[in-house]
Order: structure tokens, then sequence, then C-alpha cells
């Protein structure tokens, strides 16, 4: 899995982590059920315990507040892309102004065009979304860059992700419920290959 | 810290002699008795009539899930019935159903046989029944979260009768939880509090809850009726409201609500477990430690379930993640005795036949396969990519709330049955619903898991024909319909039991270990 970021395996690690403990606490209580052997555990064995999800809790925070800290931090500020890019902060190749709306997305480029349900990118390119609605409170989704936002009206929210190496349409949508048309709100980001360049 | 505690505490004794309480009941008494064995006998059996209407509900839309595209509800309809599956489950069914069952345990536990303060108990009962007509009338289509300002501009004009069932919700919890801290205080002056069985520590929990989370839950549903009326602008952000007040202000009860059905469920498996077992918990101050923690946290980790957005950031941010992440710890430290209990000593042959006792075993199950995804919900990187209102929240909950806490209400149902029917349960159809159950709720949470982990938005009625959602959807929906032949089955013995089962005598759960006697001693470490 990588996030927008290029950062693989964070959420991968989480798993494998979610998955061990699981499988433990499963063995555990098919053990208590099945073996024949009794054991009288010690009481000091919990304080044991507990110090492991102490560790738990101290790695998880700290993994998913560096990945945050890469997203949240003021785009302005030096450093904030440099997890997994060597690309200076801040310096954008497409900046998408987004209107989510009851229901749908509307794109605006930077050349003041609009888009309904469709906006386009280049692979690898950086690429803000300026995200804002005047009605209700929307949520914006692009499973494959994983990156989820949500936005109350009146206030404009920055995202930025960078768009897929591989040509394709993929999906965007509201996470959040916004009324009964909410299933209908979806948008594609297109990214095009070198031939829709050559096209053009 | 030495396991000093002795059986009669732990709540490992018979309660109480079988008897055909519901058949001496006249409609009277059902209705309006303070017997805190009629009000608990009537919270349960309304919780069942609930939970068929929920889960009928639930039958209807995942049948229109089944399949990508519009077969047979249109998105309003569908969402009524999204709305009022997810209300009348855990206001109707899961809520009551857990507290009616501390109702009816509680008493004979803390050793006074009367619930104090009955009188509350039965308006809360009666409030809750109103609420969930003017649900039904008023037909809301904006989910149980409600959030405005959409909540304010949907609706027909009968809506503000859902907001005042809000506000009815609200008060009728609120009355619960008096009655529940009332008994559980008066208990720790009588028997002290070094002393008080774990039942107790589980209503005092509760109660804190139910009181200092409902007022503002009230408070939200009056805000929302003078919103919608045009009186005030509190949340409509097109007339000056501010939409944040509401998220802060609906799950500071919200979250604590998750709550609100685990402890009791907590607390009737730490009565049942030394019951079937023979034997004392292994550490009772770990769960004493567990229910204080859960029931402070739970006050304060509620902006975790809005923080993709832009006002829960920097500090508050941080900070509810490390409390989301540390609330973690007490939920598995819960886990963590019970199968120290169960691996203490041989578990006895009569325990393994008992349908109650399998229930309490899945009950433990799901609340791992529940409890263990909220490290990965409660960090934020990793709830803005595949967790936040997709449906891996669904699943979450779905483990926690049916899985646990619907596994552990009917491990109390079906051990109170002889204690209100004076008879035994039907042995077959109890084990057919419990294995309907287990499968259809296994098939189910890992279904919603895996459309989550796609990125399956929740709420949708209609969606693209991906083959990662469209075969899990079809999984799900057959999942829902084999729950629902559970129930049927469930309904069926109990009604079949009540007059044909086996009368029951003596102590229904003594316990019988002829097949424990030729295993291994237990290893003693102390």
């Amino acid at each position: 899995m990588e996030n927008a970021l290029g950062l693989a395996g964070y959420q991968a690690t989480m798993m494998i982590i979610v998955f061990a403990v699981l499988a433990l606490g499963v063995a555990a209580l098919f053990a208590a059920l099945f073996l024949p052997a009794r054991w009288r555990l010690p009481y000091s064995i919990e304080f044991l315990f507990v110090g492991l999800l102490l560790v738990m809790v101290w790695y998880g925070d700290n993994r998913s507040a560096e990945i945050v800290a890469a997203y949240q931090a003021p785009l302005e500020d030096e450093g904030v892309l440099e997890i997994g890019y060597d690309t200076s902060s801040g310096d954008f190749d497409r900046v998408t102004r987004v209107l989510a709306f009851q229901w749908g997305f509307a794109f605006i480029n930077e050349d003041d065009e609009i888009s309904r349900n469709a906006t386009i990118a280049r692979p690898g390119e950086r690429v803000l979304f300026s995200l804002f609605a005047n009605d209700v409170i929307h949520g914006f989704n692009i499973p494959a860059a994983g990156i989820t936002a949500e936005f109350e009206p009146g206030v404009e929210r920055d995202v930025w992700i960078r768009a897929p190496e591989t040509p394709g349409r993929y999906l965007i949508q509201c996470l959040n419920y916004c009324g009964v048309g909410h299933a209908q709100m979806k948008a594609w980001l297109v990214v095009e290959g070198d031939e829709a360049k050559a096209g053009a | 810290m030495a396991n000093v505690h002795d059986a009669e505490r732990m709540g490992n004794k018979p309660h109480w002699e079988p008897e055909d309480v519901i058949g001496k009941m006249t409609l009277s008494s059902l209705l309006f008795s303070n017997d805190y064995r009629h009000i608990a006998i009537k919270g349960m059996l309304t919780s069942v009539v609930m939970l068929g209407l929920g889960g009928f509900m639930a039958l209807l839309f995942r049948t229109e899930l089944a399949l990508p595209d519009i077969q047979f509800f249109d998105a309003r309809p569908y969402m009524s019935l999204m709305t009022l599956h997810g209300m009348f489950m855990v206001f109707g069914f899961i809520i009551p159903f857990v507290i009616s069952i501390m109702y009816y345990m509680m008493p004979k536990i803390l050793g006074t046989d009367e619930l104090l303060w009955a009188r509350g108990a039965q308006w809360s009962y009666w409030l809750l029944i109103i609420a969930a007509v003017l649900l039904m009338i008023s037909r809301p289509d904006f989910t149980w979260t409600f959030y405005p300002p959409m909540a304010l501009r949907v609706g027909g004009d009968l809506i503000w009768m859902g907001y005042l069932a809000v506000v009815l919700v609200a008060i009728s919890e609120f009355l619960a939880g008096a009655v529940l801290l009332k008994n559980g205080m008066a208990a720790i002056r009588r028997i002290g509090w070094r002393k008080l069985p774990l039942m107790g520590w589980g209503a005092i929990s509760e109660g804190i809850l139910l009181i200092g989370a409902t007022p503002i839950l009230a408070l939200v549903g009056i805000f929302m009726y003078t919103d919608w009326a045009q009186i005030t602008a509190v949340y409509d952000p097109s007339r000056g409201g501010n939409v944040m007040t509401f998220m802060f202000m609906f799950w500071f009860y919200g979250h604590p609500a998750v709550y609100l059905p685990l402890m009791p469920a907590v607390a009737t498996l730490y009565t049942l477990l030394p019951r079937f077992l023979g034997r004392p918990i292994w550490s009772y101050w770990s769960a004493v430690t567990a229910f204080a923690l859960l029931t402070g946290l739970g006050f304060v980790v509620y902006p975790h379930h809005f923080q993709p957005a832009e006002n829960v950031s920097g500090m508050l941010q941080r900070t509810t993640q490390i409390l989301t992440l540390l609330i973690f710890i007490p939920s598995t430290l819960h886990v963590f005795n019970w199968i120290a209990t169960l691996w203490s000593d041989p578990i006895p042959a009569s325990a393994r036949r008992a349908i109650p006792f399998k229930f309490i075993i899945a009950a433990i199950f799901f609340l791992m396969l529940g409890g263990v995804t909220a490290y990965l919900n409660a960090q934020i990187a990793v709830d803005g990519d595949f967790v936040h209102n997709t449906y891996f929240v669904p699943a979450h909950f779905h483990a926690m709330f049916v899985g646990f806490m619907g596994n552990m209400a009917m491990a109390g149902f079906y051990y109170l049955y002889p204690y209100f029917t004076g008879r035994m349960y039907n042995q077959a159809l109890g084990n057919t619903h419990f294995w309907f159950w287990q499968i259809g709720i296994l098939t189910k949470v890992l279904s919603m898991y895996y459309l989550g982990f796609n990125y399956f938005p929740r709420w949708v009625v209609d969606y693209l024909d991906l083959p990662q959602w469209s075969m899990p959807q079809m999984m799900l929906t057959g999942a829902a319909y084999l729950i629902g032949l559970g129930f049927i089955v469930f309904v069926l013995n109990i009604m079949l039991s009540a007059t044909r089962g086996t009368i029951a005598v003596g102590d229904p759960w003594a316990i019988d270990d002829e097949d424990t006697a030729g295993r291994a001693q237990p290893v003693s470490a102390e």
C-alpha cells in the first residue's frame, strides 16, 4: 500500500500488528476452551501485558503523527514534503478548486474552466485541491491516493495528492452522508498518459 | 493482590429459584407494575420486538444492496429504512435490552431483591416507547447522526417529531442512568466498595455515562428543533450558526453512547462466567480498574468521530489520538481477565452444554475482532485513509454491537429464561439459533471490513459494479438473512418452550463436571 505521500508500508505494518494481536487473542481463547492443560496465571503478568499495550500505543501514535504532520503542516513550510519526495514544498503542478454540492463535484482549474465530476492530472503530478461547499458538510475521498477530508459550508480546505503513475480513471467520492443523493456524489480523477498529451 | 473474593460476591451462586413469573403476570402488572422483574421482562420482550423491527428493515435495505443499481427502493425510502434501523437497534434494542437484564439481575446480586426507584425505570420505559412511535411517524432519513444543516433541510412536515423523539430518548436514558447509579451507590453503602460485586461496578459506570452524556443529547434535540423552526440559529451556518458546535455536542453523547450497551454487557459477562465455571473471576481489581478507565476515557475521546474535519487538528487531534489509543487498554484488560478465568481450571461439562455460555464465548471472540481494529480507527493517518465513513466503521461497530453486546444480550436472556418462565429453553433450537447467528455475524463483519478496506462508502443506496464491492455486498446480504433466520428460530424457541419446555427445578445452572475429572490438574503459579 502506498498513500498520497508515497509512504509505503505504514498501513501494512499497522495491519500486521492488528492481525497478530487478534491471532494471539483468538489462540488464547481457543486454548483456554480446548487444551487439557490448565494454568493459573500470576497477577504480575498483567503488568507485563499492559506494558506491551503501552508500547503499541506509543508506536501507533508516533507513526500516525509522522504521517499527519506531513499532510497538515503549512504547505509553505520548508521540508514539509520531504517524506518520500526530494522536491521543494508548496510547489504544485496543478491547483484545482473543488466545489462540492448536493450532489456532485465541480472542478475549477487555474484558467477558471469548470468541469463537472471529472478532473485531469498527469502521472505523478502534485495536485492541490482547494475544497469548499455552500450547502452541507461533504467529504472528499480519493481511494487511490488514500486521503479523506471533511469540510463544512463556508470553510475552504486544502488537501494535496500525488497523482497515480498509471494513466486511467480513479474514483473520487463523498464519504459524509449529505442527503438522499449522497450515493450519486462520485467523480473521476482522470490521469492522462503520454498519448493523451501528444493528442493535445 | 491475591484473589480473596469469595464465590458469592462474584455472583457465583444460584441467585433465585425458577418461577413462572410471566404466567402470573396480568396485563396491568406487565404494563404498570413497579416490580423489578416485571419491568425487566417488559423491557426485554419489547427489545426483542424492536430487534425484529430493526432487523426486518435491515433485510429490506440489504436486499436492495445485494446487487448494484436500484432494484427496489429509491434513495429516500432507503435512507428512512437505514435511519430507523440504526435508531431502533441502538436505542430500542441493544441499550434497553442489556439494561433490562441488569434490572433483573442487580437486585438479586446486590442482595436487595428490589430495584430502588423502580418508578424511574418505569418512566424510562414508557418515554422510550413514545419516542419509538414518534420516530416511526416522522420517518427521518438523515441517519442516526443527523448532521446539520443537511438534517435541517430534509424530511417531511412531521420531522419535528423526530427531534422530539431524540429529546425523549435522552430523558429516558437519563432516568435509567439515575436508577442504576442509585442502586449501585446504595450497594456500596451497604456492602462496601471493596466487596461490591462487579455487577454493581457496572451499574455505577453505566449510571455515570448515562447521566453525564444524555443532557447534551437532549440539548442537541432541542436546538435541532428550534433551528428547524427558525427560532434559533445554533447550528445552521446559512443563518449564522456553526456546524462544529453540533459536532462537538452530538459526539459528546455519541461516543459514550457506544459504551452504554457495552457496560451492562461486560457486567453481565462478569456475573455469568463465574456462575457457569463455578469459580471466581481471575482478577476482581483488574475488572474494577478497567470499568473506571472505560468510564473516564469514554467522555474525552469523542473528537475522533470527526477528525478528518479541519477543526480537529494540532494538539486536539494528537491528544484525541493518544486517548483513543489508550482506551484500547481497559477493553483488552477485560478480555485478558475472562480468558485467564477460563484457563485457570477445567471447564465443567454443564457450561459447555449451556446455550448462554456458548453466547458468552462468541461474545468474547467478537469483542476481540471488533476491538482490535480500534487500534487502526484511532490513528489519524489510517482513519483519513480507508476507515473514516467507509464500511470499516460499521464493521467495527457491528462486531461490537451485534457480535459482543447482541450475543451478551442473548446470553443474559437465555440465562434468565428459566427464572421468569419456570421452564428450560429447547436445546436444539438454542444451538440452531447460536450457529446461525455466529456464522451470519462473522460473515457480515468480515465482509464489511473487506468493503471498508476497499473504500466502500457508508450510506449509499447504489454503488459502482466493481468486483471488490459487489461480491462482498452479496455475501453481506446472505449473512443478514442467516441472522434473520436465527432470530426466527430464537422467537420460536422462547414461545414454544414457555409452555412446552422442560420444567426447571432447583438450580438450572448447577455445575456438573463429570467429564472434567480426568483432566490435567491446574498449574498454580501463585
